[in-house]
This record gives structure tokens, C-alpha cells and sequence, in this order.
């Protein structure tokens, strides 16, 4: 079959097939039923956000009306629906700015002026737009629109004034609100680019049913590739210091590159979304995986975003270049266009972030990429390379050339997406010593699984690209039809837990988690990581992560740029800063003189006070709650309200906790702590307590920080670890012995506190969102009983609770005041149920220093033989 | 008139002889109809494209404008017999 083209393109409005866009009544049905099933499978696994899933709704009732339509009033009508559908997802007042601030920007591409005019009032707007994305200059509207504003006309404005230069055909109003307002991109920031001569001159230029029917094709196929995206994403990526064989490493290469199903399976939805109104565009990306060289690469990956570049950079640059010959012009027209496609990677990340991304990863990447598709450009050059109108003719021969060359590529890409998605150069490299690792049997799973998928995907089939369906014939044609039914059908029924539980218990717990859009465990724990530190590394461009992190308001308070910390020098680097005070959108935030958040205590306890010393870090601290409203303060008042009097007459509990310290760092607060002679250390511990304890180890060694507790060199020692290291590969020699720092911090500080007469107590507070965290809870547990503490255990604290009102906000984990008063509720109870241990004497007396004595102190037993000081 | 209907089918023969040759060798010539979509298709990419422009370029002493290397200008054989006809 050849891939001739029965019907002639039409442009604008009008459709060539002289169906006048119209639809039988039987095949109108027919789309609808299987709109219905789409959505229902939206629904079932929660595809996208709850946005999307209202923006579909809106698609779809909208089809119903628009296919009903005359022609004439379909596009009119598909605006008018694209700017409900941003009021519906943004909100009326956003929506209204995005078109005020749209439409200014069209406005001037159509100002009675010279291009060269028009072009430089575009340039100065976008430059105070800019100004005012960094926030250097003060905006009216909401900060939410920014992403979706800058997704809308970052490319499309470019693309939109070229041709309004070049092509001939006059624009419509019409076509143009159409086309930077266009319905799902209220949804997505990451949008793909579509050409604006395409999007008119394809529109009904088909048989409006096959149009329809293709668009339903194309959804179901970004439904399924967002659930292979789904299930790489929570099964399959392992962080870089998991990565401790070749099995591992193996793994860690493929399913970082098949992260980037998510983009493919959302630009499949997007755009088959446009073809139920009549837009014919073609396909995003073709089959990249089964790419057989860098240059088949680039032409199958994100097409779009190819065509957008040789359209307004490519060809113009070579067209100037030829004098200098076509192999030259070829050569630096690529380059040109790899280096303007880091420009722009960096230009789009600025208008959906607000930052700069100046990575080295992403300049290599671009350039190590840039300078393969040239070497293989100029290889196709002499060589040419394959083409055929129908099926390729093939023998074995040729499909094992194609397998190996498929097969190498694909490895190929895998090293070099690791490499532009890797947090930094060094943890990149620090990968490749993993290859030293075990060799087992398992190793060979991934690599013959790409065979499989490779081998399968190069046996000669008929590939009709980019045609019209009215072209294809009926049995091609009615297979397409069966192949999205069946599909339909299986999802919708998976979905059902009657009927995936029948399959088995695994396959039920894949099928189940499939069905939301969560976080994975790596993305989880960064987000926690987030507490800590200013993430500069959240996954370009494909990562859930980085969409949560699009909603953070500028201005919301990172708790590491709030200033409130300090370089202190030392092993636990840094300290709050004493009487420092702060306003924040959660009240006051005030440090005492000693640099604890909590009231001016003096340092030496008065007589009848009955003082306790809580160590640890943000969450005790109280992250995103005012003065008074942390579970410390609440208890303390409480303490003095109900339980004051006798040998007590006052309670003083002192909040020694620091945002982001981690187990290590506590040795270095409980010194800190012994100054307040306290009658009970309580220890507040979080989730990964053991893995936290190491990568702090991990990250001194790597600053060169020295570590001032013998056993604690020793183990890193043991390890292999050196000053200098890279953090990952620290990390990784660190991991196994994770349970050793544990249990040598909780024990010196539990040593430390008895030696003192005080009481260690360890209370478990858990992290307000669930997650893989809960793993380490049994081993930091134990510890803790090993090192004889009181335990604590809250770890049901937020049962029951929907995470919600407990937190602050999607980007921030932290408790919020709700979710204080409900700690400080069970951790006041847990108290007073442990009170012969945590309150066993009277009140401290006027002596400091002379508590023990007249306490008469109860210590729990300690199981374990004493420590000495380490130092 | 006629004269321009015979200057296309000469450029139409040209047309086909050169894609043929450079990049479907072994083809069938029946198979390279008039409306075999030739960029949508897969058949024309950019280096290929800019062969055939600059072949023709040169061969008919034409210059063509970056803003016509597309699908609208050279998509199928009669889209491009149209764009050098027009140039000539």
C-alpha cells in the first residue's frame, strides 16, 4: 500500500472531503460511548489531576454540541469552550487576566507597524513579563497563571509571528484565540508546540468521523502510556545511592529514561483531545524507542518540538549558511539549533519556574546530543539511509542489522538521559563504579527485556504515518477500531477491584496503586528532603515532583532561605540565630537569646520547676505555625494548667529543635542541652531516622567536615568513606551501616542524659503524609529501646486524618497548627501515661547541678554497658 | 497554457527522477504517485529536504525561501512541482 493521500489538505474552515464536517448519527454514537469510556477511565486511575479530569468532562459535553454544529459556528464555539474551560481550572480572575494579558501580546503581532517594530514591542513586553516572573517587578494578578500563561505563549507566539510574516492566508480572530487558547493547555504547562499553519490548514481535513475516531485512538494510547509511566515511576527508579551493582545500575538507566512516557502519554491525550474539534494534527512522537540512530532520535522524539526548531531556526540558518557549501551550512545549522534548544529548555524553565536553570548537565547533554545528530546527519549525507513507500522489504539480515542498531541506541540514550537527569556530575559518574558490583543472572533482565520490546517492535509491519484516516483501508481501519476497544474495555475493567483481586494479590496492589497519581517513594523522600534543603534539583521537565513544586507560591517561606539559621562551624554546621524574629503568613517566628524557638527561660532552672529539653527538627520546631502554637508550647501550658502544683510548681519544656537537622546533629544539641539542666530529654524523631543518620555523615565527609566522635570515625572509616567523597557514593558505602550511627547517636545521647540525671525519653512523631518512611520506624524503634530510653510511639497519630487538614500545604509537609494540637494532644496523654518514668521526682531545686541527689532520680535501666565520652 | 502543463509535466518527471534516485532507490515509479505525502510520510526529512531544494536550486537557477522548505511547498510531488513552477 502506498501512503498516498486520497484528500486534499484543506485550509481554514473549510473541509475538502465535502462532508461539511458532518457526522452520521450511528458513528456520532459511537464516539460518544467510547468518549464516555475514556472519561470513565480518567476517572478510575485518576489520570492527571482533578482538574483535568473536570476539563475532560467539559471536552467531552462540549464534543457533543460541537459535533452537532454547522461548521461555521464549530470554531467560534471551540473558543468560547477553551475559555470556559480556563475559567473552569484557573478561576474566574485568573482567567480573565490570562486573556487580558493574551490578548495584549496578539495585539501587538497585528499592530499597523513594520515587523521589525511589532517584533521589538513583542521583545520589551516579554521583557517586563519577564521582570515580573522573577519578581522583580510588582504583578496584579495571581502567581497561578504564570505556568499555564507561559505554556500558552512562550512557543506559540514565536511560531504565531513567523508565520504572520511568512504565510499568505489571512488569520481570523477566530482561529487565533482558537489557537493560543486551545482547550487542554488551561491543564498542562507542559504543552506541546504545535505549528500554527498546521493547526489551521489541518482543521476538518479529514471525514469528520475518522477525525473523531483517531483522536479517541490517540487518548487511549496516552492513557496507557501514562500508566507504563505510572508504573516505572513507583517500581522501577531507584535513587543513585541504591545503585550498588550492574543489576541495579541496569535498571536505574532504563526506567530513568522511560520517565519520559509521562510527556509522550500527555501529548497523546492533548492532542487527541483537539481532533474531537475537528483538528487534524499529526502525530507527537513515533515509536522512540525503537529509534535505530541519534538522528532517527531527534525525528522521532517530541516531533514537535523538531519541527518548531528546523522551522524557525534550522532551515533559516542554513538557507543563510549555503553559501559556504550544504555539507557546512548542514553542520552549523545543527549546532546552531542544539544550542538554541538548551536556550530555550532554559528560557521554558524560567517562565513555568521563575529561576534560571543553569545546569552543566543540561549544556553537556545538548551538546554531546547536538554533535551526534551532526556526525549522523553527515553519515546519512554520503550514505543515505533507508526509505520505502510501503513495507520495507527485509530479510533476517537486515532486521538483525536494524535490532542492533535499535538495540545500541537505545542503551546509548539511556547513558545520556541518566546523565542530563542526574542531581549532579558527580553522582553521575559516582554511578558507573556499581559496574564493579555482582554479576548475577537477574543483571540480564533488562537488557533482554529491551531486546524483547526492540525485537518485537522492528519486525517489518505497514506504517502509515501522518495520513489522512480516510486513506487507511477497512481492515486497517476496523483493526485501529477493535485494538481501541479492547483496550477501553481492559482498562475500565482492571479498574475494578472485583476483578483485579481475581488475578491475584500482586497484580491487585500494582493495579490498585496505578489508579492515583502519587508520589513515588524517591519523590516522596525528596519532598521531605525539601524540609531541608533548597531543592535545585527537582527532575527537569518530567517529574510529578516538580508540578507539586509549580504551585508553591513565590513567596511561600522555605524554611532554608527564612533566615533564621546561621553558620555555627562545627559538626552540626548550623544553629538558629539568637533573638532573630520573623512575621510569616503563620504568625510570629521568634528565637530566644540561647537560639531556641521558645520563650526567654533563664539558663539555670528556678526552684519548683519541673524542665525537660526536646531535640530535634523542623516539625518540632514548628514549621508553618506561629509562637505558641507548636505541640511544645501546647503541651507546656497544658503541663502548667493541669498538672502544676505541689513539688512542681511550674513546667518549662525547652524547644530545641532545628530545621533540618539531621540524627548526627543531635549529639551536638544534647550538649547544647546539658547547659539547661534539664530533668528529661526528649528525643523527637521523625521518619528514616537510620538513613537520615548516614547521609549527615555522608554529607560531612563529602564537605571534609571533621567528625568529632570516635565511633563514629571508626565506622566511617570501616566504610571505606573519605573526606572529599562524593556524597552518593558516600551514601552508598555508608547505607549498610546505617543501624551502627543509629545506635551510637541514640546511645550517646541517652548516656549522656542519664549521666547527667536526666531522663531519655524518644517519642516516634511520623511524617503527616504516608509513605515508604514507615520501612525504617521498626529499626529506629528498637534502637531506641536498645539504648533504653522511654519510648514514645505516635506513629498513629494522623490516623484518621485526612492529610489535608493536617498539613500546610501540597509542596510542604509539615504539620500544620491542626495537625500541632493533635500531637500535642497524644503526646501530653502518652506523658502522663509514662509519668512514673518521665516525672519520677520532685522539682528541681534552686542548686543547679544538685538535682540527682535530691530527686532521687529513677532512671530506666540501661540494658547496654556504659559508653565513655568519645571525643 | 499548454506550454505550462507541459513545463510541469517535465518538472513532475524531474521531480520523481530525482527522489527516486536519491532517496527511494529500487522503488517502483508507479508507486511515487502525484499525491504520496512525502514530509507526513517520513520520506522527506530535513537533510532530504534540503537536498532536493538545493538540487533543484541549482539545477533551475531558482532560489527558494526557508519559509517554503514545508509541508504546505513540498509535501507531496505536485506541491513541489507548483513552488518551481511559480519560481520559474
Amino acid at each position: 500500500m502506498s501512503i498516498a493521500a486520497s484528500v486534499k489538505p484543506g485550509i481554514g474552515q473549510t473541509p475538502a472531503t465535502g462532508s461539511e464536517g458532518r457526522i452520521g448519527l450511528y458513528n456520532y454514537l459511537a464516539v460518544l460511548t467510547q468518549l464516555a469510556l475514556v472519561l470513565l477511565v480518567l476517572r478510575q486511575f485518576q489520570i492527571e489531576s482533578a482538574a483535568f479530569l473536570r476539563l475532560a468532562m467539559l471536552a467531552c459535553v462540549g464534543f457533543a454540541i460541537h459535533a452537532l454544529l454547522p461548521l461555521r459556528m464549530r470554531l467560534p464555539f471551540f473558543v468560547v469552550l477553551s475559555m470556559a474551560g480556563i475559567g473552569v481550572v484557573m478561576g474566574p480572575a485568573n482567567g480573565v487576566w490570562m486573556l487580558l494579558i493574551g490578548s495584549l501580546l496578539i495585539a501587538v503581532c497585528h499592530l499597523p507597524l513594520s515587523f521589525a517594530w511589532r517584533g521589538s514591542i513583542l521583545l520589551v513586553l516579554g521583557g517586563v513579563l519577564a521582570l515580573q516572573r522573577a519578581k522583580l517587578m510588582p504583578f496584579p494578578w495571581s502567581e497561578a497563571i504564570w505556568p499555564i500563561l507561559g505554556a500558552m505563549f512562550m512557543f506559540r507566539l514565536i511560531a504565531y509571528f513567523y508565520d504572520l510574516r511568512h504565510d499568505k492566508t489571512a488569520a481570523t480572530p477566530v482561529q487565533t484565540l482558537a489557537y493560543f487558547f486551545m482547550l487542554p493547555n488551561a491543564c498542562f504547562p507542559l504543552f506541546p508546540v504545535i505549528d500554527y499553519k498546521t493547526f489551521r490548514r489541518n482543521y476538518y481535513d479529514d471525514d469528520a468521523y475518522r477525525i473523531y475516531q483517531v483522536g479517541i485512538d490517540w487518548m487511549v494510547r496516552g492513557v496507557i502510556h501514562l500508566l507504563l509511566y505510572r508504573y516505572v515511576y513507583y517500581y522501577l527508579t531507584l535513587a543513585p545511592h541504591e545503585v550498588t551493582g550492574p543489576t541495579e545500575l541496569l535498571r536505574y538507566l532504563v526506567a530513568n529514561f522511560l520517565l519520559y512516557l509521562r510527556v509522550s502519554g500527555l501529548f497523546h491525550l492533548i492532542i487527541g483531545l483537539l481532533y474531537l474539534f475537528g483538528f487534524r494534527l499529526p502525530e507527537t512522537h513515533n515509536r522512540y524507542l525503537l529509534a535505530s540512530s541519534f538522528t532517527d532520535f531527534w525525528r522521532r522524539i517530541n516531533i514537535y518540538w523538531k519541527e518548531f526548531m528546523q522551522k524557525v531556526f534550522y532551515y533559516p540558518a542554513v538557507f543563510k549558511l549555503k553559501k559556504l557549501g550544504t555539507t557546512k551550512a548542514l553542520v552549523l545549522a545543527t549546532l546552531y539549533v542544539f544550542a538554541m534548544t538548551w536556550f530555550l529548555h532554559a528560557y521554558q524553565w524560567f517562565w513555568l519556574r521563575g529561576t534560571l536553570l543553569l545546569v552543566p548537565q543540561d549544556i553537556l547533554f545538548w551538546t554531546i546530543l547536538g554533535l551526534l545528530v551532526v556526525a549522523n546527519s553527515l553519515w546519512e549525507i554520503h550514505r543515505g539511509r533507508a526509505r520505502s513507500l510501503g513495507a520495507q522489504e527485509r530479510n533476517w539480515r537486515s532486521v538483525g542489522v536494524t535490532i542492533a542498531k535499535t538495540y545500541a541506541t537505545f542503551w546509548f540514550i539511556c547513558v545520556l538521559w541518566s546523565f542530563w537527569t542526574a542531581e549532579s556530575l558527580q553522582d553521575w559518574f559516582g554511578l558507573w563504579a556499581a559496574l564493579a558490583g555482582p554479576y548475577k543472572l537477574e543483571t540480564l533482565l533488562f537488557p533482554a527485556l529491551a531486546l524483547v520490546v526492540i525485537g518485537l517492535g522492528s519486525i517489518p509491519t505497514q506504517t502509515v504515518r501522518n495520513v489522512r484516516a480516510s486513506a487507511q483501508d477497512d481492515k486497517s481501519w476496523m483493526r485501529s477500531r477493535a485494538a481501541t476497544l479492547v483496550a477501553l474495555v481492559l482498562l475500565i475493567g482492571v479498574s475494578r477491584e472485583e476483578v483485579s483481586t481475581q488475578l491475584g494479590s500482586e497484580v491487585a496492589t500494582v493495579v490498585h496503586s496505578l489508579r492515583s497519581g502519587r508520589l513515588s517513594r524517591l519523590d516522596v523522600a525528596k519532598l521531605e528532603r525539601g524540609y531541608y534543603e533548597n531543592l535545585l534539583s527537582v527532575d527537569r521537565f518530567n517529574s510529578q515532583l516538580w508540578e507539586v513544586y509549580t504551585k508553591k507560591p513565590a513567596n511561600w517561606l522555605d524554611v532554608e532561605n527564612a533566615g533564621l539559621k546561621r553558620f555555627a562551624g562545627g559538626f552540626a554546621q548550623v544553629d538558629l540565630i539568637p533573638a532573630f524574629v520573623s512575621e510569616t503568613r503563620y504568625g510570629q517566628l521568634s528565637i530566644n537569646r540561647f537560639g531556641m524557638r521558645d520563650q526567654n527561660y533563664s539558663e539555670t532552672p528556678a526552684a519548683g520547676t519541673w524542665r525537660a529539653a526536646l531535640l530535634g527538627s523542623s516539625s518540632l520546631m514548628g514549621w508553618g505555625v506561629g509562637d505558641g502554637e507548636t505541640f511544645e508550647a501546647l503541651i507546656e501550658s497544658r503541663l502548667n494548667a493541669e498538672r502544676a502544683g505541689g513539688e512542681i510548681a511550674h513546667h518549662e519544656l525547652l524547644n530545641m529543635g532545628v530545621p533540618g537537622y539531621k540524627p548526627p546533629q543531635q549529639l551536638v544539641s544534647m550538649e547544647r542541652a546539658l547547659r539547661f539542666t534539664p530533668q528529661a530529654v526528649i528525643y523527637v524523631a521523625t521518619g528514616r531516622e537510620p538513613s537520615q543518620a548516614v547521609s549527615y555523615l555522608a554529607e560531612v565527609m563529602h564537605k571534609g567536615i571533621a567528625i568529632p566522635y570516635a565511633p563514629l570515625r571508626d565506622i566511617v572509616d570501616r566504610a571505606g568513606v573519605h573526606a572529599g567523597m562524593d556524597e552518593a557514593m558516600a551514601l552508598k558505602l555508608l547505607m549498610p551501616y546505617r543501624r551502627e550511627v543509629l545506635r551510637y547517636v541514640y546511645g550517646h545521647i541517652a548516656d549522656q542524659a542519664r549521666a547527667a540525671g536526666s531522663v531519655p525519653v524518644w517519642v516516634f512523631l511520623p511524617q503527616v503524609r504516608a509513605g515508604n518512611w514507615v520501612e525504617e520506624t521498626p529499626e529506629a524503634l528498637e534502637t531506641a529501646r536498645a539504648a533504653g530510653y522511654v519510648v514514645i510511639d505516635l506513629s498513629r497519630v494522623y490516623e484518621a486524618t485526612d492529610i489535608q487538614d493536617i498539613r500546610l500545604a501540597e509542596w510542604d509537609d509539615h504539620p500544620n497548627a491542626r495537625g500541632h494540637q493533635l500531637v500535642a494532644r497524644r503526646l501530653y496523654e502518652a506523658l502522663i501515661d509514662h509519668a512514673a518514668q518521665v516525672f519520677p521526682h520532685r522539682a528541681q531545686s534552686a542548686v543547679p547541678g544538685s538535682q540527682v541527689a535530691q530527686a532521687g532520680m529513677a532512671v530506666p535501666n540501661d540494658p547496654r554497658p556504659s559508653r565513655g565520652m568519645d571525643k | 497554457m499548454e506550454k505550462l502543463v507541459e513545463r510541469k509535466e517535465e518538472l513532475k518527471a524531474a521531480v520523481k527522477e530525482f527522489i527516486l534516485r536519491e532517496f527511494l532507490p529500487g522503488e517502483a515509479a508507479e508507486n511515487l504517485t502525484d499525491d504520496v505525502q512525502l514530509i507526513s510520510g517520513g520520506i522527506l526529512d530535513s537533510i532530504a529536504t534540503l537536498k532536493l531544494v538545493m538540487y533543484f536550486e541549482e539545477r533551475y537557477g531558482i532560489t527558494l525561501e526557508a519559509h517554503e522548505v514545508d509541508r504546505e511547498h513540498l509535501d507531496t510531488v505536485h506541491d513541489i512541482v507548483e513552488l518551481l513552477a511559480a519560481k520559474q
